[in-house]
């Protein structure tokens, strides 16, 4: 930046005959003013990536982290991760509870934002109102409660079903590994479908009453409405939900973490997030847990390119 | 409908901007910390005056003894200052990882549990105090410990205080079923599935509370049975839990999760306290600030506290069984800027008059010396003797990397629920092995 403005009057009187100087400012000023932005950017995103990526190609343990120099081992770590038949367990793992939690976040937030344009405004503001607690509440605070709703002696859950009827006399629902999933489904989704509901609803405030009356005038029924005229015009939003969604879900990890602690298996139930923390810091060997979220960074992108390729081709036409 | 237009789109473009800003944040996990060399414990000692910041975990230290230390520290320095700042045991290894290896952050003394100090002592994130431990104690200070903190005959951490866990019992359930204190481990087996037999009602009780992943209590049956968790082999440590004895260790682990157990196969040893006092309980073991939770009128039901014995878990021999060696370290972080200030505070620490604090309060003394200082009821006598002959994890540099893995507590939840010993025995000791070397 410095170099523009500190430029020698004399290349400015130069050039002038030929270039108006207006345009010449305009011409570099806006980048001038992108390189703060931009540099801040690249240290507090781009440093942490590059250390990772550096990482990933060292032998760095906890020696390392007090000083002693780590041995550059070049692929060795993705070698002996990609030869090990676990780590591909938990990336299948982590891809199948990500698809399934966003969908199930996905379609009932937005199954709640629908019924709320029809509720009455007393109605929609408890609703909105008990969307924003379970949305506000601290994430630990909320898994101890499920925690305790699940428990194998004294739990609610147990204890409601046993009541009805059924043999769930200190039944562990975290034992299992699909039971598990299913424990830390319903949590995930409980947490996450407020603000899918939230966005979905501010969206369907903006469509046009006009379009659908006329879709209704020629004949269209509810449904169709929905799938023809509602939906397409909250596309862009429900894509960008729908991303985040993804990421959020490929990323999660305390809620497994807390899960894990509480029962349950930790080898059948590891998803990349834990796996990654407990190769680090669990078991002090960063280099190795460097390598594996370089993993999930490359499925992330895999995940999200098509929802990114859609939107940019949105954004173009 | 253009202006609404125009409206989505600005919106959808800062969601995407967004959305690559988590993307980025989210997957740029890195080790946290700097790679500074660690330059401390070189040359001079620091300041003569410092605000010195002590690190102690959960509420073991009693607080007259805090006080004391406050108190003594800064009328011998004039001008300095001494904090106390207390942490929590839970991720206290990943809080040190993090704090220790920054120059600005460290702490400059610090607690840590004895089986969790050979990963900072071998990773150099300790001062070397080998030449303050005559001055300190010397022999007096219980040599487990000393030797646990050891790397290449250099002493990086000292003892703190000790406390390894016994048997709590209800003496009323064991009049009932007619059952006597057990002196070995075969009658203590017996009891344990008696006492179950005896109770048939809650559905849960617990002749022996042993939840699935508690592999610290399990280890006492491995070590009695003669077997080990990892043993070294010239230069290697191979996981032994499927050697013959281990194997046997772990069927009596079988045995009495399977016949004397009531508590979740795959829950954790928190709370003890919580199903004893709700009467599911007719033995279990921990360590003996448990009693003070029973006696607690909020958490615990202190009119059960007549009910409640104590006694050691014996061996097979009738001498106490060799339990885990639970406790704590003290050491200097290596990035301390005030080495001798933090020297002079750990002497504190270690002074008869601290230590004698630390032991009424039901802690065992880092010295052996001071061990009559915990009074001579039950509960000090079951203190000493399941101390007498507790035993470490193996000292293998890479043993927390196994911990933090979870391995135990998976083999061991897989044992409550009926698994095959022999064969879920091998497949752990395959992964111990790979994480050792």
């Amino acid at each position: 930046m410095s170099t523009t403005t500190s430029a020698p009057p004399e290349t400015v009187a130069a050039e002038l005959p030929t270039e108006p100087r207006p345009r010449r400012g305009a011409g570099r000023l806006p980048y001038g003013l992108v390189v703060p932005a931009a540099a801040l950017l690249a240290l507090s995103l781009g440093y942490p990536l590059v250390r990772q990526v550096v990482l990933s190609f060292h032998e760095y343990g906890l020696a390392q982290q007090f000083g002693r120099p780590a041995d550059f081992v070049g692929l060795d770590n993705y070698r002996a991760l990609v030869t090990d038949a676990y780590l591909w367990k938990v990336l299948a793992r982590t891809v199948v509870f990500c698809l399934v939690n966003a969908a199930a976040t996905m379609v009932l937030g937005m199954g709640i934002a629908l019924l709320m344009r029809l509720m009455a405004g007393p109605v929609r503001l408890l609703v909105q109102g008990g969307l924003l607690l379970a949305w506000a509440m601290p994430v630990v605070a909320s898994l101890i409660v499920w925690q305790w709703l699940f428990d194998t002696q004294y739990g609610v859950v147990n204890w409601s079903l046993s009541r009805l009827g059924a043999d769930y006399e200190g039944h562990s629902w975290l034992l299992e590994p699909l039971s598990f999933f299913f424990v830390a489904t319903v949590i995930v989704v409980w947490m996450s479908v407020p603000f899918v509901a939230f966005t979905g609803y501010a969206a369907l405030t903006q469509v046009s009453e006009d379009l659908t009356e006329a879709a209704e005038l020629d004949g269209a029924g509810a449904w169709q409405r929905l799938r023809h005229v509602v939906l397409p015009s909250i596309r862009p939003v429900l894509l960008i939900i729908g991303l985040l969604q993804v990421i959020w879900d490929l990323r999660v990890f305390t809620q497994i973490y807390v899960l894990q602690k509480a029962g349950g298996v930790t080898r059948d139930t590891n998803l990349l997030g834990t796996y990654i923390y407990r190769l680090g810091i669990g078991g002090g060997d960063f280099g190795t847990a460097a390598a594996v979220a370089m993993f999930m960074l490359a499925l992330t992108v895999l995940l999200t390119a098509p929802y990114v390729r859609t939107m940019l081709k949105a954004e173009e036409s | 409908m253009i202006e609404r237009n125009s409206r989505v789109r600005t919106l959808k473009q800062n969601l995407a901007l967004a959305a690559a800003g988590v993307l980025a944040l989210g997957l740029g996990l890195s080790a946290c910390g700097d790679d500074d060399k660690a330059d401390a414990a070189s040359g001079d000692g620091g300041p003569e005056k410092a605000d010195i910041r002590v690190w102690l975990n959960g509420a073991d230290t009693p607080d007259a003894a805090r006080e004391w230390l406050k108190t003594t520290f800064e009328k011998d320095h004039p001008g300095s200052t001494l904090t106390i700042e207390q942490q929590e045991w839970e991720g206290l290894v990943e809080k040190l990882t993090t704090s220790l290896s920054s120059d600005s952050e460290t702490p400059d003394v610090v607690e840590v549990g004895n089986t969790q100090a050979p990963t900072f002592t071998s990773a150099g994130a300790f001062s070397d105090v080998s030449d303050e431990l005559g001055d300190w104690g010397g022999d007096d200070l219980l040599q487990g410990f000393v030797e646990g903190a050891q790397v290449d005959g250099k002493t990086y951490a000292v003892p703190y205080y000790a406390g390894s866990k016994y048997i709590f019992y209800r003496k009323d359930l064991f009049e009932a079923a007619g059952i006597a204190v057990p002196t070995t481990m075969d009658e203590f087996v017996q009891a344990a599935i008696d006492l179950k037999a005896a109770n048939p009602e809650p559905a849960n009780f617990s002749g022996f509370w042993f939840p699935g992943q508690d592999w610290r209590n399990g280890v006492a049956f491995v070590w009695n049975a003669g077997g080990d968790l990892a043993v070294q082999d010239g230069d290697e440590w191979k996981g032994a839990l499927s050697s013959p004895e281990s194997v046997e260790g772990l069927e009596t682990v079988q045995a009495l999760m399977e016949q004397a157990s009531g508590a979740a196969k795959d829950g954790n040893e928190e709370n003890p306290q919580t199903p004893f006092c709700n009467g599911e309980v007719g033995m279990l073991s921990a360590p003996g600030w448990v009693k003070g939770l029973i006696e607690d009128p909020e958490a615990g039901c202190p009119d059960m506290v007549a009910n409640l014995g104590v006694f050691a878990l014996p061996g097979s021999d009738g001498e106490p069984a060799p339990v885990l060696l639970g406790g704590s370290d003290i050491a200097i972080s290596a990035k301390s800027k005030n080495q001798d200030l933090a020297r002079d505070v750990v002497g504190l620490m270690l002074s008869d008059d601290y230590q004698k604090l630390m032991a009424a309060a039901g802690l065992t003394p880092a010295k052996s010396s001071l061990s009559s200082e915990l009074g001579s009821d039950e509960f000090a006598a079951a203190t000493i003797a399941a101390a007498s002959n507790a035993k470490l994890t193996p000292a293998a540099p890479g043993w927390a990397e196994v911990e933090g893995s979870r391995v135990l507590e998976d083999l061991f939840v897989d044992i409550a629920t009926g698994g095959d010993v022999a064969e879920l025995a091998a497949a752990a000791d395959e992964k111990i092995t790979d994480q050792l070397n």
